[in-house]
């Protein structure tokens, strides 16, 4: 490694897991006496990109959590998993295995799936692009199933949950009325799978209907809407369509390459 | 007289509905590094109706660790997608390793200003401009900390590395005036505690003097403000306040020495309305057609 690459790897240390003085010893020589106040402040500026990023990504998190503990969670997520690209917004995505594991967070249990739907409604939000294609609907009455795949909306994602994940993030979002009926649910022990989707430019999630999950789980995996529906026992698929076309779930029908069947 | 600001969130909607006279507006470019959603979206849309620059702030170019390849692609991608005026990052480094993986500190860190600072330096810009297939820009940066040379090298001046960067290369220079002047305050700051005074505003001057305005393509002005706490005395170039006199002043001295160059105004902290943003921008204007008239006669 040259002498450039581990004076840049100390000044990374003193940033990520301290104290200041490393750096100094290292090679981050005193600027203008000030190198220790400087750390600091590069240290400040980390923690506040931090808990701003923190604070986008996951909002209902930082709800229950409250204010205090989510910015603490932040700075802590910040050294124990640095980000490791450029761009902040691909920064998070450890904190829901972050929280599973977290000691002092084994009385919220269900915090861990709420940042895992959280996460998803973050990439969702910016997932490539896709226009509905009503056109290719035909293909449904001329094709076999097993020759077909559905085209979910950008960042469809499916996720099971022993928690009443839905109602916990319907309790905290802006218009909400009440956390009681997500409170009794929870005290209830009841479990709910969720469904995350994009309509138009705006992240969606919805509780997954009985079959619906595995429909989802099942396509998303590549397997052909004939194979799909055969796992997804419980769902009426001529009722879901049409209301799954109209909420934009579903953007069009397509016919699969045989590698995919 | 190319004067534009920063394009931020806040003022995504108002800008659009306004449309007011600026020459360009400027976005950070990993904010719109995604393959899709509303941020891009609204980016498209002020693009049909401004000239846009994409600013980077985590390219780190200065990086021991090399170019992130992903990155320098997506930049590519949006480069095509958006055809901005400038494309432009800094003169400093973020990416690491740290325990064995590589990071990003996400950050704007120092580089040291040796000659293989400045070669590593040369090689990531070439990099870059091969890439994009069009000309790069490269900011001065504020920096907190400075690095000493090992035993075995040179420092150079600041302003002879970033020179030594433009001939190179053919890229140009982004020179941001009021980072030229956070630093000239916080090293006078400590001159001074040492019983050496200095005045911050001729320190920036030289600095400006010693730059060849050839080498110069675009200008920035912000905000900056000063902590003291129980951690010290600092001041931080937090672009969340007024352009002050002292950096007007020097802006004007710049206007002079490199021309009318285009100027942002960059505000990305405790952002205030658009009008206010857009006052800055007039008093640039006004500031530069008054330099302009002032030569003419």
């Amino acid at each position: 490694m040259s002498e450039l690459a581990v004076q840049q790897q100390n000044l990374l240390h003193a940033l990520f897991d301290g104290p200041a003085a490393s750096a100094i010893k290292s090679g981050a020589a005193p600027a203008y006496s000030m190198s220790a106040r400087g750390l600091k402040a590069y240290r400040a500026n980390g923690h506040m990109r931090a808990e701003r990023a923190l604070l986008a990504t996951y909002p209902v998190v930082a709800q229950l959590l409250g204010a205090e503990s989510a910015a603490g969670l932040a700075r802590t997520l910040w050294h124990v998993h640095p980000p490791s690209k450029g761009d902040l917004a691909l920064w998070g995505d450890a904190l829901p295995e972050f929280l599973a594991d977290s000691a002092q967070l084994q009385e919220e249990p269900y915090l861990a799936d709420v940042a895992r739907v959280e996460w998803a409604l973050h990439r969702c939000a910016t997932a490539a692009d896709a226009d509905t294609d009503s056109s290719s609907l035909a293909l449904l009455t001329t094709q076999d199933p097993d020759q077909l795949g559905l085209r979910l909306a950008p960042g469809c994602m499916v996720i099971r949950s022993p928690w009443p994940i839905v109602s916990i993030l319907s309790a905290h979002q802006p218009d909400a009325l009440s956390l009681e009926n997500a409170g009794s649910e929870l005290r209830a022990g009841v479990a709910q799978n969720i469904v995350v989707w994009r309509q138009g430019f705006r992240p969606m999630f919805r509780e997954a209907l009985p079959g619906e999950m595995d429909l989802l789980a099942h396509l998303l995996a590549g397997a052909s809407l004939g194979a799909a529906l055969d796992q997804s026992s419980g769902l009426d698929f001529t009722q879901w369509f049409p209301s799954a076309m109209a909420s934009q779930l579903v953007l069009g029908v397509f016919v699969q390459n045989s590698s995919h069947r | 007289m190319n004067v534009g600001v920063g394009w931020r969130q806040p003022h995504y909607t108002t800008l659009l509905r306004q449309l007011p006279a600026l020459d360009f507006l400027e976005v950070h470019s990993e904010n719109f590094f995604a393959c899709g959603g509303a941020a891009l979206k609204v980016l498209e849309q002020g693009r049909a109706h401004y000239p846009v620059s994409l600013h980077g702030v985590a390219l780190s170019l200065g990086s021991a660790s090399g170019l992130d390849s992903s990155h320098l692609e997506q930049l590519a991608a949006l480069v095509k997608r958006i055809d901005p005026v400038r494309v432009s990052d800094h003169a400093s480094f973020a990416r690491g390793m740290y325990k064995g993986k590589v990071v990003h500190a996400s950050d704007l860190l120092p580089i040291p200003f040796t000659h293989k600072s400045l070669n590593l330096m040369c090689q990531h810009v070439d990099q870059v401009q091969a890439r994009l297939q069009r000309p790069f820009m490269v900011e001065n940066l504020s920096a907190y900390i400075a690095w000493e040379p090992s035993s075995t090298e040179v420092a150079l001046q600041e302003t002879d590395f970033l020179m030594a960067l433009t001939r190179r290369t053919g890229c140009s220079l982004l020179i941001d005036v009021n980072n030229i002047y956070v630093n000239a305050l916080n090293a006078c700051k400590c001159l001074a505690a040492d019983g050496q005074a200095q005045d911050p505003e001729s320190v920036c001057r030289a600095w400006l003097d010693a730059i060849d305005p050839e080498c110069v393509g675009e200008m920035h002005l912000a905000g900056h403000c000063h902590v003291n706490d129980e951690h010290g005395d600092i001041v931080i170039d937090d672009h969340g306040s007024q352009v002050c006199e002292a950096v007007w002043r020097l802006y004007g001295y710049a206007v002079q020495r490199f021309g009318a160059l285009p100027t942002l105004i960059e505000w990305d902290t405790e952002i205030p309305t658009l009008d206010v943003l857009l006052g800055e921008a007039d008093r640039a204007r006004s500031m530069v057609a008054g330099l302009q008239a002032q030569a003419s006669a």
